[in-house]
């Protein structure tokens, strides 16, 4: 799981272009969105993309991704959930 | 049409040193190869960090071309926002037709899909400004940012206090060989200070982004007026040599009023004929631009960019000209004649403002 | 004293008709055009319904006059098709008598036919056929092809803001001939379905696997459509000198910009609500005045909710009769705001409300819902036609009855 979080916050700096953004300046249950890491609806469909490419998780509903993209950590547990033990 | 129309304020960014600094103190930029690059300024001073690590290229120079030219007006809200764009976003354009292939259509980042919509750059300029008012983008070739002109000078005399106007273009080295293939480019490469020694089919590439702040009177400050502007689509020489003759009758000017000409001959044997009509009508002096910009859809707005800080300036920055032979003895009247690849032709008037 | 603007022609091709009124008897029929392409090489072809005009390329050059002649895209063929007949029905037989002004709009200009062969034009080793399609890159060429093989060769512009393209070029079109720039100008705009747009749109997820159904509670998102579409517009005074007949005025039009993000609109509608307040004001009418608006609703969820919402906010519980058109046509993106300004022409024409086929049920956010069945012998004097579009921009027409 923190190998998993790892590498995603890397994925999302490099994916979103969050050049001033080190993975160690994101907190795993940090909001992604509004407050947070600042991102936009464009970023969270750029997410999805994300999940799409590397983990080959489609997410049909912006509605769902909204839950799921709320924080690394929400993503991590997705991620989990939708792989083979 | 009636009213007036002003130039305010303006900032520019092209492959010469037009952002920042003084005009006639900045040396000519020389590029050896055909496909003249802007020089670019540090973004940062004009846009966010969270804005701009997803736009590319075009967007930071529109977007930082249009912000300096308001700041430089002291207005933060203009009345309307109009620009003119000849290709939009090449890079976004190029990268989502990329990514459909690549990716097989499968989970594509919409992010350049946004941006290679033409009016990807007014909705940025609004959205960063929180201007609500009139907003439109005109992708017409070398009319591009002349209908840009017609349809802000409208506004004002629609009663508009101010409004932006503007044109921003980019090249690509992929976008550049394809238009390669279809004759744009000369075949040598060349220095562009000697373009005008290359006289052969083609000429040399260019981009740039040119944004003005217009109002229906002018200040201490205004640049200059501008005067007339007139738009002639795939004119024959005759019909061309006619528009000239009236376009100046009708603004009140003789051929020997007008100081300075402004002239987009950037020796592509195909097109330059054209250039003639200005020795037809025995004009001053005449001096070409396109050793600075390169040539592209919306070249007009550099010249119009360049024609009203000489007229602010009351002098040719003469280090840009190595043709000059001396100062103009005044400088009251500028004519703009340019046209792209033959097809869109554009006379352009700007007066000193008194 | 700026002279009236008035259409005095209007020509069209839709997935629901060839022409003008081949639309008018699908609208009164109430049959959709949304079915799956046959055109367009994708991977959707099966599961995105688009509204596609129903003839190969090959019969479009056909229907223009123009088969063997090389170069023209799908986009170009679709807007000569309509130019030719706006111009018959306006009954412009010579175009030397009077300069005529071209403002048309363009999305992705001829990407059709580009997409198609892009990677072999940016292949140095490779040559062929294909090298006529590299001018057709861009928005212009469409524009040119029309006005050359038409012959105009007055003020010509194409205007790219996303959806609210062709609303913007009538109004650009309309402006010129007040200022006194021109006294005979067409506008419009003309769109071809491309595996472009379509993926672009399915990237932001806002394209509906089912037909789409505007102003529903279970929308989910458009089906983009093709076509193109052309009004004349032509001042008072030339009107008058060529005894010329009025369809309709147009009386009133605004722009506006949402300032609020890339891709949508403020949830309450702000930018729909003063372009529709302003025009109705430019065309000195009260929201009582207004019968029918021909919404933009293209039954995404966020233009939806902020489109009703300015409804709301400028008609209140007197809402007049309203509904999308985009069920019949598609999201046909830069003709969209042309063709939906014809289908106002019909309806004051023909005194006829249009039905918003697919809804069922009210959306939450709102209290008034679309008109669902057709209306005929509806007094319909004054329409209010909506597009909107990335970007924030916002447009909308005032398009009157003209009674002298």
């Amino acid at each position: 799981m923190e190998e998993l979080k790892q590498k995603l916050k890397v994925q999302i700096i490099e994916a979103l272009n969050l050049q001033d953004t080190r993975p160690e300046d994101i907190d795993d249950n940090a909001p992604l969105f509004g407050d947070g890491l600042g991102l936009d609806s464009i970023d969270s469909l750029e997410l999805m993309v994300l999940l799409e490419r590397y983990y080959h998780i489609k997410v049909e509903d912006p509605r769902e991704g909204r839950k799921i993209l709320q924080s690394v950590q929400s993503m991590a547990e997705f991620i989990q959930s939708k792989q083979p033990a | 049409m009636k009213g007036k129309c002003y130039i305010q304020g303006m900032a520019a960014i092209s492959p010469q040193h037009t952002f920042e600094g003084d005009l006639l103190s900045q040396p000519m930029a020389v590029t050896q190869g055909n496909m003249l690059s802007c020089v670019e300024p540090d973004y940062r001073a004009f846009i966010a960090p969270n804005s701009l690590r997803r736009m590319t290229r075009v967007l930071k120079m529109g977007l930082a071309a249009s912000l300096k030219c308001l700041q430089e007006s002291g207005v933060a809200v203009p009345g309307a926002i109009v620009t003119g764009t000849g290709k939009g976003s090449l890079q976004d354009t190029e990268r989502f037709i990329k990514e459909i292939r690549d990716f097989e259509e499968r989970a594509l980042n919409p992010t350049p899909f946004i941006q290679s919509t033409y009016n990807a750059v007014n909705g940025l300029i609004a959205l960063q400004q929180k201007c609500t008012q009139y907003n439109n983008t005109f992708v017409h070739r070398g009319f591009s940012f002349e209908h840009a002109l017609l349809d802000s000078m409208l506004l004002l005399s629609e009663g508009k206090p101010d409004v932006l106007a503007g044109a921003f273009d980019e090249i690509t080295t992929e976008h550049f060989f394809i238009k390669s293939r279809i004759g744009h480019w000369k075949q040598e490469t060349i220095a562009s200070d000697t373009l005008y020694e290359h006289v052969s089919p083609g000429t040399i590439s260019g981009e740039g982004a040119a944004f003005f702040l217009l109002t229906p009177t002018a200040t201490a400050q205004s640049y200059a007026q501008l005067g007339g502007l007139q738009m002639l689509y795939k004119p024959s020489p005759e019909k061309l040599h006619t528009a000239l003759g009236q376009f100046l009758a009708q603004h009140g000017v003789q051929p020997e009023d007008i100081d300075l000409v402004l002239s987009g001959a950037n020796a592509d044997s195909n097109h330059l004929h054209y250039y003639d009509v200005l020795n037809s009508y025995a004009l001053n002096t005449q001096l070409p631009f396109k050793h600075l910009c390169g040539d592209y859809e919306t070249a007009g707005a550099f010249a119009l960019w360049l024609g009203a800080a000489i007229l602010k300036q009351q002098q040719v920055p003469a280090q840009w000209f190595p043709m000059l032979k001396e100062q103009p003895r005044k400088l009251q009247h500028i004519l703009i004649y340019n046209h792209f690849f033959g097809e869109q032709h554009s006379f352009m008037l700007l007066h000193k403002v008194s | 004293m700026a002279e009236r603007v008035f259409i005095t022609g209007v020509g069209m091709i839709t997935a629901i008709g060839d022409d003008v009124a081949g639309n008018l008897r699908s609208l009164r029929a109430q049959q959709s055009g949304l079915d799956y392409t046959r055109q367009l090489t994708t991977i959707y072809k099966d599961v995105l319904p688009v509204a596609e005009v129903k003839h190969t390329t090959q019969e479009l050059s056909e229907m223009a006059g123009v088969a063997g002649k090389e170069g023209y895209t799908r986009t170009a063929l679709l807007g000569l098709i309509a130019m030719q007949e706006a111009l018959r029905h306006a009954g412009i037989t010579d175009m030397q008598d009077e300069p005529a002004g071209f403002i048309n709009a363009s999305t992705v200009g001829g990407m059709c036919d580009t997409e198609n062969v892009y990677f072999d034009i940016a292949d140095p080793a490779k040559t062929g056929d294909f090298i006529r399609f590299i001018d057709t890159l861009d928005c212009a060429d469409c524009t040119q092809r029309i006005a050359d093989t038409v012959g105009i060769e007055g003020q010509i512009a194409t205007i790219s803001t996303a959806c609210s393209s062709s609303a913007n070029a009538l109004m650009y079109g309309a402006r010129l001939i007040k200022a006194g720039v021109a006294r005979r100008v067409i506008c419009g705009g003309t769109e071809a379905l491309t595996r472009f747009t379509l993926n672009g749109f399915n990237s932001l997820k806002n394209i509906d696997k089912r037909p789409c159904m505007p102003f529903d509670q279970d929308r989910n998102g458009l089906n983009l459509g093709e076509g193109a579409a052309y009004l004349v517009l032509e001042s008072e005074s030339l009107v008058k000198e060529r005894n010329a007949t009025i369809l309709a005025a147009l009386d009133g039009y605004a722009n506006t910009n949402e300032a609020f993000h890339p891709t949508a609109p403020s949830p309450e509608g702000d930018g729909a609500y003063a372009a529709m307040k302003s025009a109705m004001e430019m065309g000195g009418c009260v929201p009582a005045d207004i019968q029918y608006v021909n919404v933009h609703g293209t039954a995404t969820l966020s233009n939806d909710v902020a489109e009703g919402m300015a409804l709301q906010r400028l008609f209140g519980e007197q809402t007049p009769k309203f509904s999308s058109t985009k069920p019949f046509t598609g999201h046909t993106l830069a003709a969209a705001g042309g063709i939906e300004a014809i289908y106002s022409v019909l309806a004051i024409q023909h005194q006829l409300i249009f039905p918003n086929l697919h809804f069922k049920d009210k959306m939450e956010e709102l209290y008034i819902t679309p008109e669902t069945s057709l209306l005929e012998d509806y007094p319909v004097r004054h329409v209010l036609s909506n597009s909107f579009g990335f970007g924030g921009n916002n447009a909308s027409l005032l398009i009157s009855k003209y009674e002298g």
